[in-house]
């Protein structure tokens, strides 16, 4: 499989505060829905950062899609990355909808008549057309970060990063930008990196890293990265919520195979023990 | 503070939210020139009779917008009185210590009342029709000549056009930390002055640290989606001079000859 | 039982016919009992703000009367002497580390206490306990609140409405954007307040799970109305009706549902995670047992 992203061995500081990174390294797949977990402080949106080229490396190196992240290929690599970021108000640039899906676009000079077009089809790709002409006052932050991802996917990237895009918004918004995500991820062949410290969203995921206080500590598939229930919970995150009935029940006396089992799985297992009665 | 209408943008499709954003522009300036010229009932009306029509042409109610600029009427009162109490000439009518009222001083008072209400009634009038983005492109067209000496005009636009759209987020925080400070046993809005003064320390340091970090969530999130500096950019909109343009501009030349022909010579 | 809080009749609107017009209140009445859980539920826009706003009369009736216990509110009501009611009525607002701004987290802590007319020496005990309930070490005390990070920062902000000992505590989506164990924290002092300092508590809030954890008494708004109110088991005991309030069910309830779907039969809907274990149990029986 090819990586698109790879971070090799790379150190990281904030001015006046301790190593977060000592000799990180990591490799995205290209198209695959790659979940970040973490509590907050373990360096996730840093990381982002990081391979976007908003913030400088100590040491090291990323790769994006073959391109190193340096001064000369930094724009480059921002037309292959789009990150939607936690606070809806803080991304919004434009005056209205519409203005702020093309504010991308005309940073890169992107003539106006065709800047329309894909203003117009990027606002229908997440159902936000009706409201083109609106302000962001009076949008709500579910909304918001749909214009976010049409600004987004008005770019064509390659790569999106959910940098805890959801966490601000109540479960219905989550769901509603996941489902999106999704969606466009599947239509256009993208490569997804979502940080998050929502373990449902991360259940969805091909693959799993936990990051702690700066370092990778597991990375695997969620199937695997769910067996480990004390692990999960030793760095502050919760546990599936099939992972939770299973302990539930093992603590009266029902003992399962294995520690995680998806919803499908468990009802199965479930069934089976009433059948057996 | 939610019904505070100065700085909003209200969308909608008046004839004035069609206009070209730079004669709306270039329209507010010349007709605070105008109010400047203005120095009797007379052409003061005339004034105050073209402003109405402006703007019952944007689509807001009078009764609505008169609400809306209601909280800056105050700032203007207190202006006034100050004017009113320390400035001299005329008939005496009232005096205490160093204060004095005489009759010139309320006739230029009343004078001076009018004409910053007229001031800010085209502001607001202008911002509630045009979209930040639109009054920033329109200051950037107006400003254009004086890149030849090397002044940031595009930059300077698009930090016009960033503030504006904030305004009505800081507003919304503003309240909250009001609300949240009133809850800990603040009371703003009474007490002496020095009382007043230290009310404002919790809500002041609040507001700047959270404007603050909008400045910087905001500037990572245009970096990340591209933007280097605000020359090299295309526009998604452009404004186009319009018959409406034209009939306002012959509208406003009217109003201001008027007024040159009846203001006191 | 006394009622802390009592709403009758109670309609507010915010500018009516105004393009900026905000959800209003309508016709509200209800009662929370002192010393009770509540959780006001109900989807974006539904009022639950505006709701609570009330109860320290940050916001006073358009029409009708809010009691908090012997203070009545009506519309005519001014803004002074509204003091003592505020310092009875703890109102924790959404990301409360927005309203820090001393320049220690002491000072921070005492400044509630301070403006409700406490001595230095008691503004500073209260602090002190305060910072003790929401888990922070004293080695806090003299950092400024903008060094610390954002879980602790909230539990600063949070502590500063402690500190003033309110009878009544209202938590505005304490939550929002913490992380699974900051979010732990914040319920658990919420129900540590309720269970040892007898707090009532108002929690409004969009985690279902919550509300069956933590909560005795719900209600849940839509459109400016309170469309139902009761226990926990009342509420999500219909699912299409939570659906066409624009909520979830809790996880457990979810979870069972997707049970049924596939042909399990359960007696009633479980809403919490032992409460479907246990029925799991019953219907699997001891022969799940034998699995051992």
């Amino acid at each position: 499989m090819k990586n698109i992203i790879q971070v090799k061995n790379i150190s990281f500081h904030y001015p006046d505060k301790p190593l977060l990174f000592d000799n990180l390294t990591l490799d995205v797949h290209e198209g695959e829905w790659l979940a970040i977990i973490g509590q907050n402080g373990s360096g996730k949106s840093t990381l982002a950062r990081l391979i976007d080229g908003l913030i400088v490396l100590d040491k090291g190196q990323i790769i994006v899609d073959g391109l190193t992240v340096n001064d000369q290929n930094i724009f480059d690599i921002r037309n292959k990355i789009g990150i939607v970021f936690q606070n809806p108000e803080d991304q919004f640039v434009g005056a209205t909808v519409e203005d702020d899906v093309a504010f991308g676009l005309e940073n890169r000079q992107v003539e106006r008549e065709k800047m329309h077009e894909i203003v117009k089809k990027s606002l229908m790709d997440v159902s936000m057309l009706d409201f083109r002409n609106r302000i962001p006052a009076n949008l709500s932050g579910g909304q918001k970060q749909r214009v976010a991802i049409a600004g987004i996917v008005a770019l064509s990237p390659k790569i999106i990063i959910l940098d805890e895009a959801t966490s601000m918004l109540d479960p219905r918004g989550r769901n509603e930008i996941l489902d999106l995500v999704y969606q466009i991820k599947k239509d256009n062949q993208l490569t997804v990196i979502s940080i998050t410290h929502d373990i449902d969203e991360a259940a969805n995921a091909d693959r799993v890293v936990i990051l702690n206080e700066g370092r990778i500590i597991d990375e695997e598939t969620p199937e695997n990265i769910f067996q480990n229930t004390g692990q999960l919970q030793s760095v502050g995150l919760d546990s599936p919520y099939t992972s939770q009935l299973l302990a539930a029940l093992k603590h009266r006396g029902i003992k399962p195979q294995r520690s995680y089992l998806n919803d499908e799985e468990l009802i199965a297992w479930i069934k089976q023990l009433i059948s057996k009665k | 503070m939610s019904n505070f209408l100065f700085g909003r943008y209200l969308p909608g499709e008046s004839w004035v939210h069609q206009m070209s954003p730079q004669s709306k522009l270039l329209l507010s300036f010349y007709f605070v020139i105008v109010i400047f010229f203005a120095n009797n009932i007379a052409s003061y009306a005339a004034l105050l009779i073209l402003i109405m029509g402006v703007i019952i042409l944007s689509g807001v109610s009078i009764s609505y917008f008169l609400k809306g600029i209601r909280p800056l009427i105050w700032l203007i009162i207190f202006t006034v009185l100050l004017q009113i109490l320390f400035s001299s000439g005329g008939k005496l009518l009232w005096h205490f210590g160093p204060f004095s009222i005489t009759d010139q001083s309320l006739i230029n008072g009343g004078f001076i009342f009018i004409r910053f209400l007229l001031i800010i009634m085209i502001s607001t009038v202008l911002t509630l029709t045009t979209t930040p983005l639109a009054i920033a492109d329109g200051v950037q067209t107006v400003l254009k000549p004086l890149k030849g000496f090397h002044f940031p005009v595009d930059t300077l636009a698009l930090m016009l056009s960033i503030a504006l759209r904030f305004v009505p987020t800081l507003m919304d925080e503003m309240e909250t930390i009001m609300n949240a400070q009133r809850s800990r046993g603040v009371d703003f809005g009474s007490g002496s002055l020095k009382h007043r003064v230290k009310a404002a320390v919790p809500l002041l340091v609040p507001l700047f640290t959270g404007a603050i970090n909008h400045a910087e969530n905001l500037s990572t999130a245009m970096e990340a989606r591209g933007f280097t500096d605000s020359e090299h950019r295309s526009k998604y909109r452009i404004y186009r001079w319009q018959m409406k343009d034209t009939i306002s501009w012959l509208v406003f030349l009217a109003v201001g000859v008027l007024v040159l022909g009846i203001r006191k010579w | 039982m006394d009622k802390a809080v009592n709403f009758e009749k109670v309609t507010h609107t915010y500018q009516v016919d105004t393009p900026f017009s905000q959800n209003a209140l309508e016709n509200v009445s209800f009662t929370i009992q002192s010393g009770s859980f509540t959780a006001i539920i109900g989807h974006t826009g539904s009022g639950k703000s505006t709701l609570v706003q009330h109860i320290n009369a940050l916001l006073k009736p358009t029409d009708g009367t809010v009691s908090v216990f012997d203070r009545i509110i009506t519309p005519k009501t001014t803004n002074k002497n509204l003091k003592q009611l505020r310092k009875k009525v703890g109102m924790v607002f959404q990301f409360p580390e927005k309203q820090l701004f001393e320049e220690t987290v002491i000072k921070d802590i005492m400044f509630g206490p301070l403006n409700y007319g406490a001595t230095e020496e008691e503004a500073r005990k209260s602090a002190v306990n305060a910072m003790k309930l929401v888990g922070l070490s004293a080695n806090f005390s003299d950092s400024s609140p903008f060094d610390l990070s954002g879980g602790q920062m909230r539990r600063v902000a949070i502590a500063g409405v402690l500190a003033m000992n309110p009878e009544i505590l209202i938590l505005d989506e304490p939550t929002a954007g913490l992380d699974p164990r900051g979010h732990k924290e914040i319920m658990d002092l919420a129900r540590h307040l309720h269970d040892h300092n007898h707090m009532t508590i108002i929690l409004v809030t969009h985690q279902m799970d919550d509300v069956v954890d933590y909560a005795s008494n719900v209600v849940v708004m839509d459109q400016g109305k309170i469309v139902k109110v009761g226990p926990p088991k009342e509420i999500f005991s219909d699912p299409k009706w939570v659906y066409k309030m624009q909520l979830d069910l809790p996880s457990s309830a979810l979870f069972a549902q997707k049970m049924i779907d596939t042909g399990i039969k359960l007696k009633t809907l479980p809403l919490t995670i032992d409460e479907l274990a246990d029925q799991i149990v019953q219907i699997a029986g001891k022969e799940g047992k034998k699995d051992e």
